[in-house]
């Protein structure tokens, strides 16, 4: 249940046992099924989730019905509406099973809690959100300046796995295109090869 | 709350179960229903779904498993099948809502097999310790859900816990039941709610109040 997530917490900070079942005490497993919801929009986001196992995404709707997906996370992965658990909003994400999963969930009140006191939860933590501060920024530069086509090499080169578990309309979601320009960029990959 | 929570209820099929999960069935709530002998399920299933046909409402086979896909747990068993239930739900129910429900009666009804300093509630509590236990639903007859308002009032609901957003979760699914959620305090105050139901129990017997009474407080 927790095996992943501690696997992932020791490898960044090692973890004396103690230090471990305080951590553990603070955390909630939760099972989600596919196609269910951790958090809708306009809800305020409470915790962040774990992967442990499975697959998630967080997606944005515009104002004509189209979903945005913001992030993917497959096992050993975070995912949360890191605005929204921040500063307390609603969310601007819905996060959503792409597949069933398992999760460990710490909520704000925990997360304040262990920041104070567990100095290595704390550092464990600063990880996380430099981390996800530092894909936020790659993520900006690719959709910005990047060509079509490099905007799809570069996610199929840096998530081959997500490539394979998830459809093509979402692929052509998280990079910015609808699935018929998608389609013709790979197309047009495959003839130039 | 627009985020659909999931419930576990353990002893689904009881009277207190199986008219909790009626009552919530409405609201914007996903049911896992657990009990011991499955094929008791299906009949609370079933009269759910002749209400309310897109009632999200499931049966589950093992408790465990149900407690680990819920938002909030509640423990719809009597005082003494707590223990074992706390025993197989313990690692999934970390930091997630239990509701407590039972009332510690002897055999006669005539008074608790708990000690005065302490309480059903704080004793889960104990099993469970990483577990948000809120005491809720004791003062309330199973023949209230279906009616929760006696004589032209809304029957008060007590509720009690150490975690105010959990209080505050739980008195909202006490709204959605129909009953008016009254926050009385800590997970201690469940000793009070405790007796008080108890006393309802025994007035009911004395003055035939035929299960369908409950408590309220007047006030200006």
């Amino acid at each position: 249940m927790y095996e992943v997530y501690f696997e992932h917490f020791n490898k960044k900070v090692p973890l004396t046992e103690a230090e471990q079942s305080l951590i553990k005490s603070r955390l909630a497993v939760k099972k989600i099924r596919k196609k269910q919801y951790l958090l809708q929009e306009g809800d305020i986001c409470k915790t962040i989730a774990f992967v442990e196992k499975g697959l998630l995404r967080s997606y944005t709707v515009d104002e004509n019905g189209g979903e945005h997906i913001m992030q993917f996370a497959v096992e050993g992965w975070f995912i949360s509406d890191l605005y929204s658990f921040l500063t307390g909003e609603p969310a601007t994400y819905n996060i959503e099973a792409v597949e069933d999963s398992e999760l460990v969930m710490i909520s704000k009140s925990a997360y304040d809690e262990l920041l104070t006191k567990c100095a290595k939860y704390e550092k464990f933590s600063r990880i996380l959100i430099t981390g996800a501060y530092i894909a936020l920024q790659k993520r900006i530069n690719s959709l910005m300046s990047f060509t079509l086509e490099e905007r799809y090499e570069t996610f199929m080169k840096q998530y081959p796995e997500i490539a394979q578990r998830v459809p093509q309309h979402m692929i052509a979601s998280y990079i910015g295109l609808t699935p018929e320009t998608l389609s013709r960029v790979r197309k047009r990959i495959a003839t130039n090869k | 709350m627009k985020t659909k929570q999931t419930i576990a209820i353990i002893g689904a099929s009881g009277n207190m179960g199986s008219a909790i999960a009626k009552s919530l069935s409405k609201g914007n709530y996903r049911l896992l229903l657990y009990t011991e002998n499955t094929d008791k399920v299906q009949p609370v299933i079933k009269e759910i779904h002749a209400v309310n046909p897109s009632a999200d409402v499931e049966a589950m086979p093992c408790s465990m498993h149900a407690s680990w896909e819920a938002d909030i747990i509640i423990v719809a068993v009597p005082y003494n099948a707590e223990k074992n239930i706390a025993e197989k739900i313990k690692e999934v129910a970390n930091q997630k809502i239990v509701i407590s429900i039972a009332n510690p009666l002897n055999n006669t009804f005539n008074g608790l097999v708990t000690t005065p300093d302490t309480s059903a509630a704080e004793e889960l509590q104990q099993l469970l310790p990483h577990a948000k236990v809120i005491k809720a639903f004791n003062t309330t007859f199973a023949q209230d859900f279906a009616s929760p308002v006696i004589d032209g009032k809304k029957v008060d609901a007590f509720i009690a816990g150490n975690d105010e957003e959990a209080l505050e979760t739980v008195a909202a699914l006490v709204n959605t039941i129909g009953f008016n959620p009254v926050i009385a305090g800590d997970l201690s105050v469940s000793r009070t709610l405790e007796n008080m139901q108890l006393l309802l129990i025994q007035l009911g017997l004395k003055y035939n109040y035929n299960w369908h009474a409950g408590w309220k407080i007047l006030h200006n």
